[in-house]
C-alpha cells in the first residue's frame, strides 16, 4: 500500500484544473485579491523596506522599477503580505495565501510560456490544499498556537506543493519537494508580535519555491517524510498522518472551510474584541445619550488564554496587532479600529494609555484558544456604577460570516490605492475576478 | 511603565478567575537581565585577548580540517546540484568564493550555502559533545563575509579566527542548556538547531554589531532553525549545514540593517515558545561577558576538544569500524590475504540503540554513511573504512553483500545513545567455531584521544589534494598555522581558489 508521503506525491502531481469546483474558484480568487491587496499596501512598511534592501529579479508588488531573482521576489512579497498581519486566516490556523502566491506569482515569470491563469488557480489551490491537509495530523494545530508559528510550520509545505505543480514535477519529485521543505520548516512564535514575524511568511514562500526547485534538479529527501515520527511529526506534539485519495474521490478542504478575511490589520483574535468593544460602547452611549471616555472606570476583557496577544502596554506597531487591550481600547476611543490605528502616534496617545491602564484582562474557562470556538466580552464599568456589556461570538469576515464580495472588493482598492493609480487598481479586480 | 504596571497589578491579583499567563506577562524580567541580552552583550564585547593558546591551537585545527573537508566535499554530486541551483536560480554576483570552483563566485549567503554543503556533503567534518557539527555551521559563512569586505580592510586573521570561536561557543552554550542535547538527537538535526546560531554569532561579531543588534541577529537566525532527523541519510542532510551557515549569516546582515525580532527568544517564557521550541527539557542560563567577568572568559573548546573524522561517515561508525579493524588484523594473521565471507558465520554488533544509523542494506552513498552495518563489515573486509569505501563499486560488492547477510546487532543496556559514553563491539564468529572479538571505547579521532597534527594534516592533504595543486595545500596549511598573526585573513581566502 502506498506511504502518505507518496500518497501526497502522488495526488498533487494528479490534480488538474478539471478538479476545481466553483465554489473553490469562487473563494480561491477571493482569497487572491484580498492577499494582493495586502502584499500591496504592505510595501510600504518598514519591515519590507529592510527586507528588499537585504534582498537586492521577478517583479515586486508595488515596485515596477525593481525585479529581483524569484526566491527574493517571493522573499519580500511574502513579507509584505504579512507585514501588517492582514492576510487571511484559516482553521486549524495558519495564514495560508501568503505563504503560497507571492511563491507562485514568482515562479510564473521566470518560466519560459507562461502559465493559464486556469494554471494559476490549480497550482494555489494545491497549495492551500496540502496546508490544509498536513494542519488535520494534528489536534494540538486546532488551537491558537503555543510553540511553532503555524505559516513556518505548513506554509512552506503549501508553497512547495504549489510550485512543484506549476513546474509539472513528477509524483516523485513532488514528494522530495515536500521532504525538502520541511527541513525549512518551523520557526517558534516567540517572534511573533515583533519585526520578525513578517519574514515566517515570506521565508515560508521563498523556501518552499526553492524545495521545488531543488527537487526539479534532482535533490532527494527522505521519501517518507510525512510518514515517519521523526519528520513533520518533529513540529507537533501529537500526529497522526494519513493518506492523500487520488484524483478519484476528491474533495478541497477549501469548499467545506472557508477562511477569514480581515477587517482590521491585526491579530484574528482583535477582531473579535473589536466587535465586542464596539458594541459596548454604542450600549453606554445610548444608555447615557453620549459616550464620555473620562466616565469610564474599568474595562474588562473576557477573552481566551493566549500569551503572546495578551499585551497591556504595546511599545510598537507589532505588539499593537498582537494585544487585546490595544485594540478594545482603540476602539473604545475613536469607535473604530482602521490602517491607521497602528501608526506610532497613535500609539503613544495619552489618552490611549489612560484608558489602557484601566484594563484588565480575565480567561473563562468556557472561552477556548481555538479561532472555531472563541468569543471575546468586552464590559465597560462607568463612574457612577453604570456598566455595559456586549459579547462578539463571530466577528464580520470570519468564515462563519464571511464579507460580501462588495465589501472584499472594496476593501482591496483601498489597500491597492496606496499603491498603485486606479486603473492598476481597476485592472487587478478585472483580471483576478 | 513599570510603576504603572504595579499599580494596576493590585487590583488585578485580586480579580477571580486570571489566567497565571496574564500575570506572568505584568513579571517579565527588565530587558537587561534576559539570558537573551547576556548573548548580545557577550557576542558584541568579546575580544581577541580572551582567546587562549589552548582555544587558539584547537580551533586552528577546526579550521584546517573544514577547509580540508569542505575541497573535496565540492566534488560531490550534491554539491554539483547546489552549485547549479544557486547559478540559475540568482542573478550572478560575485563577491564570495566557492571551494574547488576557481573562477566562480557567489553572492555572501549562497556561497555560504554551497560551501556548507560541500563542507557536511560526506558526513566527514568535526563532531562536537554535546552532539553537533559545529565548523561547518559557521566557517562558510566567515569566510563569505570575510570576502564581502573591502580588500583594503580585510579582517586581520585573529579577527577572523575570534569570530569564528565566537561561533562555536555559543553554539555549545545553547547546547547546554538541555539534557536532551547530551545524547543522539531523535527529533531535530543539531546543526540545524544550534547551526544557524552559531553563525549569526560568528557573522555579528565579524560585523561588529552592537549588543542589541547581537541579540536580534540570534533571534532572526531562531526563526530559521531546525529540521527533522528524517531527512539524514538522505542526500538532502548536506543542506542542513550549508543551510545553517546561509541563514546564520542572513540572520546578521538583517540585524544590521536594523530588523528587529523577539528580545527573549533564548528566554523561556511559560505559552511562548522560543529557541526552546526545539527541546523538550530547557533551562537557559546567562552569558557572562568578559567585560564584566574578572576572570576572562573560558572557552568551553578548551574544556571540551572537538572529534575528527577519519573517514567520511556518521560519528558512530568510527567506533565500529576500528573493533572491526582489530577483527580484520587477528583473521589476516591467521590466514594472510583477504578475508573472505566464506570464513565467517555470523556477525554480531554491540551498539548503542539509534534507529537512523541502523541500517542492514544500504542503498545510496547517503545511508551507507549511516550504517553500523555497513561500517562494521566494510572495515571487517578492508581493514579500515576510507573515501573510497562509499563508491559505487566499493558499495556494490558481493564479498561485502554476503557479510552484510550475516549480520546482527545487540543494544546493551550498558550502551547509551551518547558520544561521550558509547563503545561499539564487533564478534565475528568463524565457520569452524571460533569467536573473534573486538571492542573499541574511544575511536582514534574522538575528543578522548585526539588526532596528533599530524594525522589532521594527513586528512587535510589527502582533501584538499583532490582539487588544489599542492603548492595550493601546503600555502592553506601555513595559513591557518599562522591565521592568529596574519594581519590580514585575504592570505588565508586567496590560498581557497
Amino acid at each position: 500500500s502506498q506511504g502518505i508521503t507518496e500518497s501526497f506525491g502522488a495526488a498533487i502531481h494528479a490534480l488538474n484544473a478539471t478538479h476545481l469546483t466553483d465554489g473553490v474558484i469562487h473563494r480561491s480568487k477571493r482569497m487572491m485579491l484580498d492577499t494582493l491587496g495586502v502584499g500591496l499596501l504592505g510595501s510600504r512598511t518598514a519591515v519590507f523596506n529592510k527586507a528588499l534592501m537585504y534582498s537586492q529579479r521577478s517583479s515586486v508588488w508595488g515596485r515596477s522599477e525593481i525585479t529581483l531573482p524569484p526566491h527574493y521576489a517571493a522573499f519580500v512579497n511574502g513579507i509584505a503580505v504579512h507585514s501588517m498581519d492582514f492576510d487571511d486566516t484559516w482553521h486549524p490556523a495558519t495564514h495560508p495565501s501568503g505563504a503560497v502566491l507571492p511563491a507562485l506569482l514568482a515562479l510564473a515569470e521566470t518560466l519560459a510560456s507562461r502559465p493559464s491563469g486556469l494554471d494559476l488557480l490549480l497550482a494555489f489551490n494545491v497549495g492551500l490544499e496540502v496546508q490544509g491537509r498536513l494542519m488535520r495530523f494534528s489536534r494540538e494545530a486546532y488551537n491558537i498556537p503555543e510553540r511553532f508559528h503555524p505559516p513556518s510550520v505548513v506554509g512552506v509545505m503549501g508553497s512547495a506543493a504549489a510550485s512543484a505543480k506549476l513546474l509539472g514535477l513528477s509524483p516523485a519529485q513532488c514528494s522530495h519537494a515536500l521532504a525538502i521543505a520541511v527541513s525549512s520548516a518551523g520557526a517558534p512564535l516567540a517572534n511573533a508580535a515583533t519585526q520578525t514575524k513578517p519574514l515566517h511568511i515570506g521565508n515560508a514562500a521563498r523556501r518552499g519555491l526553492e524545495a521545488a526547485q531543488l527537487a526539479q534538479i534532482g535533490l532527494e529527501g527522505n521519501p517518507a517524510i510525512l510518514d515517519v515520527a521523526n519528520g513533520l511529526g518533529v513540529y507537533y506534539g501529537d500526529y497522526n498522518p494519513s493518506p492523500m485519495a487520488d484524483s478519484g474521490a476528491f474533495r478541497w478542504i477549501l469548499e467545506d472551510q472557508n477562511v477569514a478575511v480581515k477587517r482590521i490589520p491585526a491579530h484574528l483574535a482583535m477582531h473579535w474584541v473589536v466587535d465586542a468593544a464596539l458594541a459596548a460602547r454604542a450600549k453606554l452611549r445610548d444608555t447615557v445619550g453620549t459616550f464620555d471616555l473620562s466616565q469610564i472606570r474599568q474595562v474588562t476583557l473576557r477573552v481566551p488564554p493566549s500569551k503572546y496577544i495578551n499585551c497591556p502596554l504595546p511599545a510598537s506597531e507589532h505588539q499593537a496587532r498582537h494585544s487585546f487591550q490595544f485594540n478594545a481600547c482603540s476602539a473604545l476611543l475613536d469607535g473604530q479600529v482602521t490602517v491607521a490605528s497602528f501608526d506610532r502616534a497613535q500609539i503613544n496617545r495619552p489618552a490611549l494609555r489612560e484608558l489602557l491602564s484601566k484594563v484588565e484582562v480575565e480567561t473563562p474557562e468556557d472561552n477556548p484558544p481555538s479561532f472555531d470556538k472563541m468569543y471575546c466580552e468586552v464590559e465597560i464599568g462607568s463612574a457612577e456604577g453604570r456598566s455595559a456589556a456586549a459579547r462578539c461570538d463571530t466577528f464580520y469576515g470570519h468564515w462563519r460570516k464571511p464579507l460580501s464580495q462588495r465589501d472584499l472588493v472594496e476593501k482591496f482598492s483601498v489597500n491597492a490605492s496606496s499603491v498603485l493609480c486606479p486603473e492598476g487598481v481597476e485592472g487587478l479586480i478585472d483580471v483576478v475576478g | 511603565m513599570l510603576s504603572v504596571l504595579q499599580k494596576t497589578t493590585r487590583p488585578v491579583q485580586a480579580a477571580r478567575g486570571l489566567h497565571k499567563s496574564a500575570l506572568d506577562v505584568l513579571k517579565q524580567p527588565a530587558p537587561e537581565d534576559t539570558v537573551t541580552a547576556s548573548f548580545g552583550k557577550f557576542i558584541s564585547e568579546i575580544k581577541p585577548q580572551y582567546l587562549s593558546p589552548v582555544a587558539l591551537y584547537r580551533s586552528k585545527r577546526m579550521v584546517l580540517d573544514s577547509v580540508g573537508v569542505g575541497l573535496i566535499g565540492s566534488t560531490t554530486d550534491v554539491f554539483e546540484l547546489a552549485l547549479q541551483h544557486c547559478q540559475h536560480m540568482h542573478a550572478p554576483d560575485p563577491i564570495s568564493s566557492v571551494y574547488g570552483r576557481r573562477g566562480i563566485r557567489l553572492s555572501p549567503t549562497l556561497a555560504a550555502f554551497v560551501n556548507g554543503v560541500a563542507t557536511h556533503s560526506m558526513d566527514f567534518d568535526d563532531t562536537w559533545h554535546p552532539a553537533t557539527h559545529p565548523s561547518g555551521a559557521v566557517l562558510p559563512a566567515v569566510l563569505a563575509l570575510s570576502d564581502m569586505m573591502p580588500a583594503n580592510s580585510k579582517p586581520s586573521g585573529l579577527d577572523f579566527l575570534l569570530a569564528f570561536n565566537v561561533g562555536i561557543e555559543i553554539q555549545g552554550r545553547l547546547m547546554r542548556f538541555s539534557n536532551e542535547a547530551h545524547n543522539i538527537p531523535k527529533r531535530f538535526h543539531p546543526p540545524t538547531v544550534v547551526g544557524p546560531m552559531g553563525s549569526a554569532a560568528a557573522c555579528a561579531r565579524l560585523l561588529s554589531l552592537d549588543p542589541s543588534q547581537c541579540s536580534h541577529a540570534l533571534a532572526i537566525a531562531a526563526s530559521l532553525a531546525g529540521a527533522p532527523m528524517a531527512n539524514a541519510a538522505t542526500q538532502c542532510k548536506p543542506l542542513h549545514i550549508g543551510n545553517a551557515s546561509r541563514l546564520g549569516l542572513e540572520a546578521a546582515l538583517l540585524a544590521s540593517r536594523g530588523l528587529e525580532a523577539s528580545p527573549l527568544v533564548l528566554d523561556a517564557v511559560a505559552g511562548v515558545a522560543g529557541f526552546n521550541a526545539f527541546y523538550e527539557d530547557y533551562v537557559p542560563q546567562p552569558l557572562k561577558s568578559p567585560s564584566d567577568n574578572d576572570n576572562g572568559h573560558v572557552f568551553l573548546l578548551e574544556e571540551q576538544d572537538m572529534g575528527f573524522k577519519r573517514f567520511p561517515a556518521h560519528l558512530g561508525m568510527h567506533w565500529v569500524a576500528d573493533a572491526a579493524a582489530s577483527v580484520h588484523k587477528v583473521l589476516v594473521g591467521v590466514d594472510p590475504g583477504k578475508v573472505s565471507p566464506d570464513q565467517v558465520q555470523d556477525i554480531l554488533l554491540r551498539v548503542p540503540l539509534s534507529k537512523y544509523i541502523n541500517r542492514p542494506f544500504p542503498e545510496s552513498e547517503h545511508e551507507a554513511r549511516h550504517s553500523f552495518q555497513f561500517n562494521a563489515c566494510s572495515a571487517l573486509l578492508d581493514g579500515e573504512v576510507a573515501v573510497q569505501s562509499f563508491s559505487p563499486a566499493a558499495m556494490s560488492r558481493p564479498e561485502l553483500h554476503a557479510l552484510l547477510s550475516r549480520v546482527r546487532l545487540e543494544h546493551p543496556q550498558d550502551n547509551p545513545a551518547n558520544f561521550n559514553r558509547m563503545y561499539g563491539e564487533v564478534q565475528v564468529t568463524l565457520v569452524g567455531g571460533d569467536i573473534l572479538k573486538g571492542r573499541c571505547d574511544t575511536f582514534y579521532g574522538h575528543w578522548r584521544n585526539p588526532l596528533t597534527n599530524e594525522s589532521l594534516r594527513k586528512k587535510f592533504r589527502n582533501n584538499a589534494g583532490v582539487v588544489l595543486p599542492s603548492e595550493k595545500v601546503e600555502r592553506l596549511i601555513e595559513a591557518v598555522e599562522e591565521l592568529d598573526r596574519l594581519d590580514d585573513c585575504g592570505a588565508l581566502l586567496s590560498q581557497l581558489e
